[in-house]
């Protein structure tokens, strides 16, 4: 609807009256595409209404982080302090480590979370087997529904020194000998958070490949078999290009969620032994702005959130029009 | 494609002003007036107390109050239990509580006050300073003058100590969560050994560091295995906050302090410093590192988290344990009943020598502080106060702590007691017994006297005194005690009476200096000694040094010595505000 919507305001002669509409031009041009196309305008309004309500309205808020905000008083008694909340965060040693922490983090899952579900996707297009495609397909997304709590749980059992399946593998393996303390090592953390995410959102993140796979002309294999191209060139010349467009949409929407990527797993799988590692800008928010009741500060930690995702997702898809000429705006 | 732009900044922003957003946080119960049953609490009031002139002409009228606790209380059943419906129809009261699902509720009570919207009443522990400072409680005095003479009666000589602090004597909150008059009859903290280990080893004397270590690492040598799994001679839980548990408060009880928080306070100057911050607990730490060297400290001691920690003790693998009864009793459980309790834990007063002596009992007096509080958004205050003044009242205490009489308890000469097959259904199946009665679901709601305290007619107000608390000792512990010659663990504690009261009660229980620069230096330096804590006591032993010093110097640059000024002032005030008359 909204896609619709934005199509037809951005060209009007697209629209479905196009032709007719060419002609007028201004406000009245705009009147009467909204009267030809009320229907579609009426349908949209509750859609523009949820944004509105929920992305535009709590912005009002952000005026927190030029205040020294104090609760209980009311807007006109607050006290304004320009950008001393900002200052302050910027000059914290703390928060460049957990922005480096917070990059690292989302970049690594960027790389790996990207990349590995198309390879999944396009190897599981390939099997024959249907009964054996759809098992392991629904096997390899149910860790998604699964909760970061549970999941997190999983994860220490299983890296533990007391009896936990990895160490027990590598020792029965003979790589070690002693048990590898997998949690209490900061370098670690970050490989650790990467790779349980993996295993959660392997399967689900692949389904919107397949769809798009799923969606290729098989008259272009049957063409390319004739050529003699052998499964791997199918791929590379085929599948691959054929869901392009949902794989450039989908980085440039990742690019723009780098730096907010939320902080449960690093709230659940991290410890005091590897805080440097562990802490994130979200977690950094609530330790050092709401639990301290610091709204201001904490508000400033989230426009900063906002305005860098909002530059890295121009950014993005700048850079992707030019080089694929996919985008998304 | 606009979508996208929005959903952007949407998914950014609500995360950040979530604040903002939290509107229905506070989420105020809505008052189911059922004007037809009210006329059944009104008939059948029998409110006993004489004194309890009020009582009498209360309003009985069915309201519901909204009710933020800041524990956790997983058994609350919704005052469907049986302690709950004699309150509803003794006060015409019914509470719709929400409680905090574990360790704090700071983050909730901030949001409540950036909200600005409060549920009727609220039990806040430490974070009551950010509801006083934005201005959402009001303040009890006048009523408590007007409708309460229980509460009165029961806080008597404390009264000063309701007061919020010296410059705003108003009274915000009812405190709840200690008991007044409390005599301890057990001890449930100080250094954890097995009944097996002491049994084994001739029950030695368990005194010093170097006594506790010797019998883990005696029994430990003779028996590396447990069931076919490894033993575990000694592990902590340092999962979140229980790292003060069992992590740093055992070093200032193991070096000779009474628990005051973080702060070391000065006996005669008041002068408050980080504990951590004493060369003697160095030591004490330097023995958790020779421990950890040694193979005797578990070396998941500082990842796992408390579930791990709470089944490897369940499992009956852990020697020895560091912590308060509280914090494993659960886990405890679950392994009482193998071999007589030869698995559970006895207490010992261990310090770092046999001249320093254990703090646990140092007297404080009663603590206020941590309460329950009546917010400005409480639809009928004075209804709220007569809730908690009866829930104060002989009537509301017996029926809080021991339920009700021909149920949960019998009469017996006069004396209060519990039936055997009560008692046992409390032990052995505490869950459920909790969810059906409701007994020990309204310990905050309004003040209670503390154990050994005795009623009228001679009973103990609560179940906890010596015979009962003896009665719950499994075979092997009453076994121990014995060859100790003590009858509760208590016993081989340093008793109250050997100290003096801290006129200020113990400081963790002021509340947090509004200066803005408190908090956040108070954050940083707790994130460094959770940090650097559990990196000395694992580093090489020739390493120790280098990192506890690193961590004291860090300490110093966070300008620590700020916030200890403040927390002096602090405690000062307080001194003066208690010892006023």
């Amino acid at each position: 609807m909204e896609l619709v919507k934005a199509l037809t305001e951005k060209h009007p002669a697209a629209g479905p009256d196009g032709a007719a509409l060419a002609a007028s031009s201004g406000p009245a041009r705009f009147w009467k595409v909204m009267k030809s196309q009320k229907y579609l305008y009426f349908m949209s309004m509750p859609f523009v209404i949820w944004v509105f309500v929920f992305s535009y309205m709590p912005l009002w808020g952000w005026t927190m982080a030029f205040q020294d905000f104090k609760a209980g008083k009311t807007f006109g008694e607050q006290k304004w302090v320009g950008f001393k909340h900002f200052q302050e965060l910027f000059t914290d040693e703390r928060f460049y480590l957990v922005l480096r922490n917070t990059l690292a983090m989302s970049l690594m899952g960027l790389i790996v979370g990207f990349v590995v579900p198309i390879l999944f996707a396009v190897l599981l297009n390939e099997v024959k087997g249907r009964l054996f495609k759809r098992t392991v397909q629904t096997i390899s997304y149910l860790p998604h529904f699964v909760s970061w709590v549970v999941v997190a749980g999983i994860v220490t059992k299983m890296l533990s020194t007391d009896s936990g399946a990895v160490n027990n593998l590598l020792m029965w393996l003979h790589i070690t000998d002693e048990p590898i303390q997998f949690m209490a090592k900061g370098n670690w953390f970050w490989s650790i958070v990467t790779a349980s995410d993996l295993w959660k959102e392997l399967g689900w993140s692949a389904i919107i490949y397949l769809a798009a796979i799923a969606g290729i002309d098989p008259e272009l294999y049957e063409a390319s078999r004739v050529d003699g191209a052998n499964r791997l060139r199918q791929m590379w010349h085929i599948t691959l290009p054929g869901i392009r467009t949902t794989i450039s949409v989908l980085l440039i929407m990742s690019i723009g969620h780098l730096i907010s990527i939320g902080f449960e797993k690093q709230f659940l799988l991290g410890n005091n032994l590897v805080k440097d590692y562990s802490e994130v800008l979200d977690l950094y928010a609530l330790n050092y702005g709401l639990s301290l009741a610091r709204f201001s500060f904490g508000t400033a930690i989230g426009i900063f959130n906002s305005v860098v995702s909002i530059f890295l997702l121009f950014l993005a898809n700048g850079v992707l029009k030019k080089v694929t000429k996919e985008s998304i705006m | 494609m606009k979508m996208l732009k929005m959903r952007q900044t949407r998914a950014t922003a609500v995360l950040v002003l979530a604040g903002v957003l939290a509107v229905t946080a506070g989420c105020s119960g809505s008052n189911n007036n059922g004007a037809g049953n009210s006329n059944v609490a009104a008939t059948s009031n029998t409110q006993g107390e004489a004194a309890n002139a009020d009582a009498g002409k209360q309003d009985l009228k069915p309201v519901t109050f909204s009710f933020f606790g800041a524990d956790a209380s997983p058994n609350w059943n919704k005052m469907q239990d049986e302690v709950g419906k004699v309150i509803t129809e003794k006060t015409g009261v019914t509470i719709k509580a929400e409680y905090a699902v574990s360790g704090g509720a700071t983050d909730k009570i901030s949001l409540m006050a950036a909200s600005g919207q409060y549920p009727d009443m609220v039990f806040a522990k430490g974070d009551v300073d950010k509801l006083v400072d934005a201005g959402a409680l009001i303040d009890l005095t006048d009523l408590i003058d007007k409708y309460a003479p229980n509460l009165k009666k029961v806080y008597g000589k404390y009264m000063q100590r309701l007061k919020y602090s010296k410059e705003d004597t108003s009274i915000y909150v009812l405190p709840s969560n200690d008991s007044i008059d409390q005599t301890y009859f057990d001890a449930g903290g100080g250094f954890e050994l097995q009944q097996r280990v002491l049994k084994e080893l001739g029950y030695p004397q368990i005194r010093t560091l170097e006594d506790y270590e010797n019998a883990l690492k005696t029994y430990y040598a003779k028996h590396p295995t447990t069931d076919g799994k490894p033993t575990i001679p000694l592990t902590l839980d340092t999962d979140d906050w229980r790292i003060m548990i069992t992590g740093t408060n055992p070093a200032f009880l193991a070096t000779g302090l009474p628990d005051d928080g973080e702060y070391y306070i000065n006996p005669d100057t008041y002068e408050a410093s980080f504990h951590i911050r004493r060369p003697e607990e160095k030591e004490y730490f330097r023995w958790l590192n020779k421990m950890f060297n040694e193979g005797l400290l578990d070396k998941e001691a500082f990842v796992q988290k408390s579930d791990q920690y709470k089944s490897k003790i369940a499992s009956g693998r852990v020697l020895g344990l560091i912590d308060q009864e509280w914090g494993y009793g659960d886990a405890e459980n679950a392994i009482k009943s193998k071999d007589e309790g030869a698995y559970t834990y006895g207490h010992f007063p261990v310090t770092i020598s046999a001249d320093v002596k254990d703090h646990s009992f140092a007297p404080t007096g009663f603590m206020a502080g941590y309460g329950i509080a009546i917010t400005k958004d409480c639809k009928d205050p004075v209804r709220a106060i007569q809730f908690l003044d009866w829930m104060a009242s002989d009537e509301g205490q017996v029926l809080r702590n021991w339920g009700i009489e021909g149920k949960q308890y019998n009469v017996e000469n006069g004396i209060r007691v519990i039936p055997a097959d009560i008692q046992k259904q409390k032990i052995e199946d505490n869950t459920n017994f909790t969810k059906n009665t409701g007994i020990g679901l309204y310990f905050v709601f309004g003040p209670h006297y503390g154990d050994g305290v005795k009623d009228p007619s001679g009973s103990y107000y609560t179940t906890n005194f010596p015979d009962q608390i003896v009665a719950g000792y499994t075979n092997a512990e009453k076994e121990t005690l014995k060859a100790y010659g003590a009858t509760t663990w208590k016993d081989l504690f340093p008793k109250e009476t050997e100290f003096k009261e801290r006129p200020y009660g113990a400081a963790w229980n002021i509340p947090a200096p509004s200066d803005s620069d408190y908090n956040v230096i108070f954050k940083k330096a707790e994130d460094i000694i959770w940090k650097k804590i559990p990196e000395a006591v694992l580093a090489k032993p020739a390493d120790f040094d280098k990192v506890y010093d690193s961590m004291l110097k860090q300490l110093d640059d966070v300008n620590l010595g700020k916030i200890e000024k403040i927390y002096t002032q602090a405690v000062k005030d307080r001194v003066e505000q208690w010892s006023a008359k």
